[in-house]
C-alpha cells in the first residue's frame, strides 16, 4: 500500500528524473545521427559545455530563457564544425579531434566563463499541464506538467525516428554510414550528409548544455556538465543507435541523477562521493551489456564509424 | 575545391615542420581568444614566457609540471601504438596516487626512505595497473569501446579520491579542507635541483622513456603492438595473441599513469589532495600526439607543455587570466595537428570545381 506521501515523494522523483535526463537525451539523440552518418563525435562534453555557456549567457542578458536555449544550440552547432572539417574534410583521426574539441570547450568557457561564475537566471522556463494527462498518477506530473523544451524532446525523438526509418534521407543516412561508398555510387553526395548530420550532432549537444543551465540549474559554473556529454557517447551504444532506445538510457540516467540528489537533500549517511559516483557506474555496466547484445545479435551499428571517406582513387 | 594526390614518402622536413606550425596556429588562435577578453595577447604570452624561462626558479617549476606529463605521455604512447584509445590516464593517475599515499600515510613511520619511496613506487604502478586493466580486460574479451570506459572510469576514479578526501584520509587538524595529513620525510621524493621542488620522479620520467623506446623499437612484444595497432585482424591471422597483448600493454600504460600519481603526491604536494590536476591526463594525451608517438621525443615535448603550465598558473595569478586559455591554445595545437595529419599523406591543391 503506498501512502500519499511516498505517491508524491516517488512523483517529484520521476518528476526531477525526466528533466535531468533531458539534458542529456537531446546529445544522444544527435550523436545517433552523427554515428549513424559514420561521423563519430566524442566532444560532446566540450560541445555542451559551450551550448550549457553561450546559452546561460545569452539567457541572462536577454532575459529571456528561450533565446538563449536557441544560441546554445546554434553555439553547439558551430562548435561541431570544427570537428566536421577535420574528420570529413581532412580526414584527420576523429578520436583525436573529438578529444580536441571537449578540451576546447572546457578551455573556452572556462576562459570566458569565470566572469559569470555564480550567475542566476531571474526568469525561468514555465510548465505547462497538458490536459488530462498531466492527472495520470505518478507518472503524469513527470511526463506531461513539464515546460516546451521537455515536450519539443519528446517530438524530436518521434521525428527522428520516423525520419531514420521511413524516409529517403534516413534510407541515405544509413547507407553513407553503412558503406560511403555505395552510398556515392547511389548519388548520395557523402561528404554533405556528414557535415549535415554533424552538424546537427552538434547542435542538439548545444541543445542539451543549454537546457541544462536554463531548465535544469539556472547558473554557471566551471565544468557544470560533469561528464554528461561521455554519458550520452555511452548512451548511443546503449541504445544501439535508435532514438526511441535514447528516451530510456537517458531516463534511467536522470532516475540516478534525481536519486541521488533527493538522497543528499534528505541528508543521508552515504556519503556525496559514493552517490555521485553510481550514474558513471551504472553507464559503465550498462554499456558492457550493451556490447556484448549488439555483438552477439549484429544490430545497429554502423558499418563503417570512424573511417573518413575519400572519393579519390585509392 | 581543395584537390588531394597521394604521397609516396614524408619528408623529414614536412614531419618537422608540422608539429611546430601546429604550436604556432595554437598560439594565434590563443592570442584571438585573449583578445576577445581586452587582454593584450602580446603581454599575456610575455608572462608566460617569464613564468616558464624567466629565471633558474621558473624553469625549475616548468620541470616540475613536465614530470607527471612524461610518465603520462610515455604510457599513452603504448597504448596508442596498440590503437587502443587510453584516455583513462587522468584516473589511472589517481588511483597509483591513493595507493602509494596508504602506505605514506598509514606505513610504519621510521621505514627507511629508500625502502619507503621504493614501496610507495610500487604501489602506484600497481594502482595504476589495476585500473587500467579494467578497460583492457573489457576491451579484450568483450571488446568495449575504451574511449567510454576509460572516461568513465576517470569519473569514478575521482569520486573513490573524494570520498577518501572528505571521509577516512581527512587530516584532522586540517580545518575540514578535503586534505590528508603532509606526509613524513621519508615518503617525500627527493630533490635533484636544491631550492626547488624539481625532484627524482624527472629521473623516472626519462628512464621510462627510453625503456618504452626500446620496448617499442626492439623486441617482439612492441612489434606486435605495432602489428595490432595497424590491423588487428591482421595480427590475429599472424597468430599474435591480441587479448593477451593488448592487457599487457595496458598494464604498462596504467603503471606509468599510477607512477606519475606518485611522483606528483611524494614529488612534489606531500599530501593526498582531491585536486591532483586533472588537467595532465588529456595535456598528456596532446603531448603524445605532438610526438608522433616517440617516447623519446615525447620528453622535449612535456617540457614545452610544462613550461606552457607553469606559464598558465603564472597569468592567473599575476594578470587574472583563467587557466582555461591554456586548455584553448592545446586544443588548437591539437586541432591543426590532426587536420595537418593529411599533409603526410597527400599532396594539397586547389583547383577550379569539376562540373
Amino acid at each position: 500500500m503506498v501512502t500519499p506521501s511516498a505517491h508524491i515523494i516517488l512523483a517529484n522523483l520521476l518528476f526531477a528524473a525526466v528533466r535531468s535526463g533531458t539534458i542529456i537525451l537531446y546529445p544522444t539523440i544527435g550523436e545517433i545521427f552523427a554515428e549513424r552518418a559514420g561521423i563519430m563525435n566524442v566532444g560532446i562534453e566540450g560541445m555542451m559545455l559551450i551550448g550549457a555557456f553561450f546559452g546561460f549567457v545569452v539567457a541572462y542578458l536577454t532575459k529571456n530563457p528561450y533565446l538563449g536555449f536557441i544560441a546554445g544550440t546554434l553555439a553547439g552547432g558551430l562548435a561541431s564544425l570544427i570537428h566536421a572539417f577535420i574528420s570529413i574534410t581532412l580526414q584527420g583521426n576523429q578520436v583525436v579531434s573529438g578529444l580536441a574539441l571537449t578540451i576546447f570547450g572546457g578551455g573556452i568557457t572556462n576562459f570566458y566563463g569565470q566572469h559569470f561564475a555564480n550567475y542566476q537566471l531571474k526568469t525561468s522556463l514555465k510548465y505547462f499541464a497538458i490536459p488530462w494527462l498531466s492527472k495520470i498518477p505518478i507518472i503524469g506530473k513527470a511526463l506531461f506538467n513539464q515546460d516546451v523544451l521537455v515536450y519539443l524532446s519528446y517530438i524530436l525523438v518521434i521525428v527522428m525516428w520516423l525520419i531514420l526509418y521511413k524516409t529517403k534521407v534516413g534510407i541515405h543516412l544509413r547507407a553513407v554510414g553503412d558503406n560511403a561508398q555505395a552510398a556515392n555510387a547511389m548519388g548520395v553526395n557523402v561528404y554533405a550528409t556528414r557535415y549535415f548530420w554533424t552538424f546537427f550532432g552538434g547542435l542538439l549537444a548545444g541543445a542539451g548544455g543549454a537546457y541544462l543551465t536554463i531548465g535544469y540549474a539556472p547558473f554557471w559554473l566551471d565544468a557544470m556538465t560533469a561528464g554528461r556529454g561521455w554519458i550520452a557517447v555511452a548512451l548511443v551504444i546503449f541504445a544501439m543507435w535508435d532514438p526511441l532506445n535514447a528516451i530510456i538510457g537517458a531516463y534511467l540516467f536522470g532516475s540516478l541523477d534525481a536519486l541521488q540528489f533527493q538522497l543528499q537533500a534528505a541528508g543521508t549517511t552515504i556519503p556525496t562521493s559514493l552517490l555521485t559516483m553510481q550514474p558513471y557506474l551504472l553507464t559503465l555496466i550498462v554499456i558492457i551489456l550493451a556490447t556484448v547484445i549488439v555483438r552477439v545479435r549484429h544490430i545497429g551499428v554502423p558499418k563503417e564509424l570512424g573511417i573518413p571517406f575519400s572519393n579519390e582513387e585509392k | 575545391m581543395l584537390r588531394f594526390e597521394k604521397r609516396e614518402n614524408v619528408s623529414l622536413k614536412l614531419k618537422i615542420l608540422v608539429p611546430i606550425i601546429s604550436v604556432l596556429a595554437g598560439l594565434i588562435i590563443g592570442a584571438i581568444a585573449i583578445l576577445f577578453a581586452k587582454i593584450n595577447p602580446l603581454i599575456a604570452y610575455k608572462s608566460i614566457i617569464i613564468g616558464a624561462f624567466g629565471s633558474k626558479y621558473t624553469f625549475t617549476e616548468t620541470l616540475v609540471f613536465a614530470t607527471p606529463l612524461i610518465l603520462l605521455s610515455v604510457g599513452l604512447i603504448l597504448a596508442f601504438k596498440m590503437n587502443f584509445w587510453n584516455i583513462g590516464a587522468y584516473g589511472q593517475f589517481i588511483i597509483g596516487a591513493i595507493f602509494s599515499s596508504y602506505f605514506a600515510l598509514f606505513g610504519p613511520p621510521n621505514l627507511p626512505r629508500f625502502l619507503m619511496l621504493t614501496i610507495m613506487a610500487l604501489a602506484g604502478l600497481a594502482g595504476g595497473a589495476i585500473w587500467a586493466l579494467i578497460p583492457a580486460v573489457l576491451k579484450a574479451y568483450w571488446a568495449v569501446n575504451e574511449v567510454i570506459s576509460t572516461l568513465l572510469l576517470n569519473y569514478v576514479a575521482l569520486n573513490i579520491l573524494k570520498y577518501f578526501m572528505y571521509g577516512p584520509w581527512r587530516d584532522p587538524i586540517g580545518h575540514g579542507f578535503p586534505l590528508s595529513k603532509t606526509f613524513a620525510l621519508n615518503a617525500q621524493l627527493p630533490k635533484i635541483i636544491p631550492n626547488s621542488r624539481t625532484n627524482l620522479g624527472l629521473v623516472f620520467g626519462i628512464i621510462a622513456a627510453f625503456i618504452v623506446l626500446f620496448i617499442i623499437k626492439k623486441t617482439k612484444f612492441g612489434y606486435r603492438i605495432s602489428v595490432i595497432g595497424g590491423n588487428p585482424n591482421a595480427a590475429r591471422y599472424a597468430g599474435i595473441n591480441v587479448a593477451r597483448n593488448i592487457i599487457i600493454a595496458m598494464l604498462i600504460s596504467g603503471a606509468l599513469a599510477g607512477l606519475a600519481g606518485m611522483v606528483q603526491i611524494s614529488g612534489v604536494i606531500h599530501l593526498l589532495q582531491i585536486d591532483i590536476n586533472p588537467y595532465y591526463g588529456y595535456t598528456a594525451i596532446i603531448v603524445a600526439w605532438l610526438s608522433y608517438l616517440n617516447p623519446v621525443v615525447a620528453i622535449f615535448v612535456s617540457i614545452l607543455f610544462g613550461a606552457l603550465t607553469a606559464g598558465g598558473f603564472q597569468i592567473q595569478m599575476t594578470m587574472q587570466v583563467p587557466f582555461g586559455i591554456i586548455s584553448v591554445i592545446e586544443s588548437a595545437i591539437l586541432f591543426v595537428l590532426i587536420g595537418s595529419g593529411i599533409l603526410m599523406h597527400y599532396r594539397i591543391s586547389f583547383v577550379k570545381r569539376r562540373a
